[in-house]
């Protein structure tokens, strides 16, 4: 195991705990593979890691720093998750587990079809037909086998294809075993970000949700969108314009990062599905208006501003971004009449 | 050549023919016997018992059609419908679905797939899921796949040993229960001598062709017979359609007997036993009937050569008076006066024309014509009043009905009674080999 460096002491603990994780899927050869463990949960222990894991291996899979790959499935009690189960074959009728699997034999004779203990076994070998009374030697040309059924020894049923029924040992619930809770057990393998992070001895530091509240992204995400537009606009001459609405926080509002979520989403509401929504600062939002030039960003500024109301805490401006130079421009003028 | 034409049109007129009935006390003194015992005394026969029922009817729906007591569901016996088939992907879904929402509480569904090339066992397991919600056997339906073909009646018999039910309905695969169908079906249990039950059979596909709207008359008219033959425990057949039996008898009997035609072998062994046969008028299930001219002569050929194989071979002791009762010796008559009269009806117009003279051949015929349409339009009447089918829109086709009786039923039937009597093409191909080689009834 790597030894912890000053790093660690910017951390959490939880995030120290991630990391912590993360070196021993390393050290253990960049993949942690589940051991059978009958007292564990699912039946299956990262042993290397100790108990308790999952939630820490989920949350780092989801910030890819581990990938998941198919281990195997395992069947659970809907009840208490246990995977102590009995599974058996049960007779559609009374539910009793006490089957025998008996081939049905069909003479050709008189068409009788039963059970092998109903044909009387007879001297010199075969059976004598309790129908017909008539003896029965030859398989294939006297009688046949019809296949294998179960016979519930309980109530006499006979049936091809019997429902399997679970029973737990631990909460002693009885379930159908199609309704068992089936859950799936990963091996995990360190990806080429854990292994960064590893020998980095940290998390990277835009590995937050991009989005906060739904289609709000955070600014490294919406600066690459940016970065994006111009792409696009220098090799497809695609022309794109920005709108940005600066949030004039009263005295009162109880969020100190943001206007409150109906104000962004009555904002979002007023946009098309193309536009994106990004949070520059804690006051100042972009919003990227793709295909849309000056004029028509202006117009899109003005009717937004109306369908606000004059309560509205955003002041809204327009700009057709031509060059990188307007958005650094832009940026920089939003910058310093930021209040924060 | 022109005056025999001319009397020839003459006679088509229905009205020219209305004094037939002139003719009944003329015929009783006649020189013409024959005439009177071939022709109008089977034509009453069948004319009479549904006249008989209809007046009944009129003025005690009950006794024809009883209404099911409200009992609840707890008090319900359990029913198990068995359905055997080969082949059968494109209705056994239906048939199952049908069953299983029939409205009945206490019903569980037994599919037995003959060995199918198709995939009438993954349909039958889809349309168990879409009901019970689970692809295997459950409570409500298990499904058997036989491993070898073996014909129906074996089908049949793996479903009946598989059943757990007080009461044992068979349909066919290509049949569905009319909702509220097995409530009615029940009724006549409550006479603890009745050991079978025959359902009332309509014609599903009607429309389709205008074969099937013949048989659907067809089936209409019997419907009325039954009834009357029910009353005197007098019918001869519970139709591997839809026929329901107390399970008691199908186990002690072991089931069918392979090789022969299932439903009417099996009535027979019942009526040997002395139960009584029922028919219930509410018992309603829909059939898939024949749509092609082949398929529909194939069906009665093998129908008709179990007549004869069953009625006159294996179950001969019938006709002896005295052995099972006056009924069943009288049901072995009726079976071969079905056969005969045909046959002797066919011979006396061929003889009372020869010896009536060319001139009159035309009268003997269109009055024989319009005969047979009065009788037909009085039995679809009462037939439609009692059961509703057939369908009005269907009515039109008595006037081709006498023709379809004769030229594709008749000959039919009277091929395979020739057939079976003269051993040619004994071989039933709907028997597998194995089961055929095996079988000792002929």
């Amino acid at each position: 195991m790597a030894e912890s460096s000053d790093a660690d002491v910017a951390l959490n603990p939880g995030e120290k705990r991630r990391l912590d994780l993360l070196r021993q899927v390393g050290d253990a050869g960049g993949a942690l593979t589940p051991v059978p463990a009958p007292s564990a949960t699912h039946g299956y222990a990262y042993a290397v890691v100790g108990e308790d894991v999952e939630n820490d291996l989920s949350h780092l899979v989801r910030r890819n720093y581990l990938e998941t790959r198919f281990f195997d499935r395992v069947s659970l009690c809907p009840r208490c998750g246990s995977h102590h189960l009995n599974l058996r074959e049960v007779c559609p009728s009374c539910r009793s587990a006490h089957l025998t699997s008996e081939g049905l034999l069909h003479h050709f004779r008189c068409g009788y079809v039963g059970i092998p203990s109903e044909f009387l076994p007879v001297a010199d070998g075969g059976y004598r037909c309790p129908k017909c009374n008539g003896v029965m030697r030859h398989p294939g040309t006297e009688f046949d086998r019809l296949g294998r059924a179960f016979v519930c020894r309980g109530c006499g049923v006979i049936s091809e294809n019997p429902p399997v029924e679970a029973v737990c040992f631990a909460c002693n619930a009885r379930m159908p075993a199609e309704n068992l809770v089936s859950t799936v057990v990963f091996t995990y393998v360190l990806t080429s970000r854990g292994a960064s992070a590893v020998r980095g001895n940290s998390f990277f530091d835009d590995d937050e949700e991009a989005a906060t509240d739904g289609r709000v992204y955070k600014r490294p995400v919406i600066l690459e969108f940016v970065e994006h537009e111009l792409k696009r606009r220098r090799q497809l001459n695609a022309k794109f314009s920005v709108l940005l609405a600066k949030y004039a926080r009263n005295a009162a509002d109880p969020n100190p990062s943001g206007p409150p979520a109906q104000w962004l989403n009555r904002l979002r509401s007023r946009l098309r599905e193309v536009d994106l929504v990004g949070q520059l600062t804690d006051a100042l939002y972009l919003v990227i208006l793709p295909e849309t030039k000056q004029g028509q960003a202006e117009a899109t500024c003005r009717r937004i501003a109306a369908g606000l109301g004059s309560e509205s805490p955003f002041t809204l401006s327009a700009v057709e971004i031509k060059e990188q130079q307007d958005l650094v421009k832009i940026l920089g003028e939003a910058g310093r009449s930021d209040p924060q | 050549m022109s005056g025999f034409l001319h009397y020839f049109l003459s006679t088509l007129d229905p009205m020219s023919n209305l004094g037939f009935s002139y003719a009944i006390p003329e015929l009783m003194t006649s020189a013409l016997p024959e005439w009177w015992l071939f022709i109008v005394l089977p034509f009453a026969f069948l004319v009479l018992p549904s006249v008989a029922v209809w007046l009944v009817y009129l003025f005690n729906p009950a006794a024809v059609r009883p209404p099911p007591p409200a009992l609840p569901d707890e008090a319900a016996p359990l029913v198990s419908v068995v359905v055997a088939g080969r082949n059968e992907s494109e209705t056994i879904g239906q048939c199952i679905r049908g069953a299983l929402l029939c409205g009945y509480p206490n019903l569980e569904v037994v599919f037995v797939d003959d060995n199918s090339e198709d995939d009438s066992v993954a349909i039958a397991r889809r349309a168990a899921l879409s009901v019970t919600g689970s692809r295997r056997d459950t409570e409500r339906v298990r499904i058997f796949p036989s491993p070898r073909r073996n014909g129906k009646p074996s089908s049949l018999n793996i479903g009946i040993r598989m059943a757990r039910g007080e009461f044992i309905a068979i349909i066919d695969a290509d049949t569905i229960l009319q909702y509220g169908s097995v409530q009615h079906w029940l009724l006549p249990f409550r006479d603890p001598a009745v050991g079978a039950v025959a359902a009332n059979i309509k014609v599903n596909n009607s429309p389709k062709t205008l074969l099937t709207r013949f048989q659907e008359i067809e089936y209409a008219l019997k419907t009325t017979a039954k009834v009357f033959q029910a009353h005197f425990n007098i019918l001869y057949i519970v139709s591997g359609m839809g026929g329901i039996f107390r399970a008691e008898i199908l186990h002690r009997l072991g089931g069918f007997d392979t090789g022969l035609g299932d439903d009417r072998d099996l009535t027979m062994m019942i009526r040997k036993q002395r139960w009584k046969v029922r028919f219930s008028v509410g018992a309603v299930v829909w059939t898939t009937c024949p749509e092609t001219l082949n398929h529909l002569v194939k069906q009665r050929v093998r129908w008709r050569r179990n007549v004869v194989k069953i009625c006159i071979s294996k179950h001969r002791d019938t006709f002896l008076l005295g052995r099972y009762g006056l009924a069943n010796a009288y049901v072995a008559l009726e079976v071969l006066g079905r056969i005969v009269l045909p046959l002797a009806l066919l011979l006396v117009v061929l003889w009372a024309s020869f010896s009536a003279g060319p001139l009159n051949v035309p009268e003997i015929l269109t009055t024989l014509y319009w005969m047979t349409n009065l009788y037909l339009l009085i039995r679809m009447s009462i037939a439609r009043d009692i059961t509703e089918s057939p369908t009005p829109r269907n009515f039109w086709l008595m006037f081709l009905f006498p023709f379809y009786a004769i030229f594709v039923i008749g000959f039919s039937q009277m091929y395979a009674e020739l057939a079976e009597l003269l051993r040619i093409g004994s071989k039933h191909y709907y028997v597998p080999d194995h089961i055929w080689e095996e079988i000792p009834w002929w």
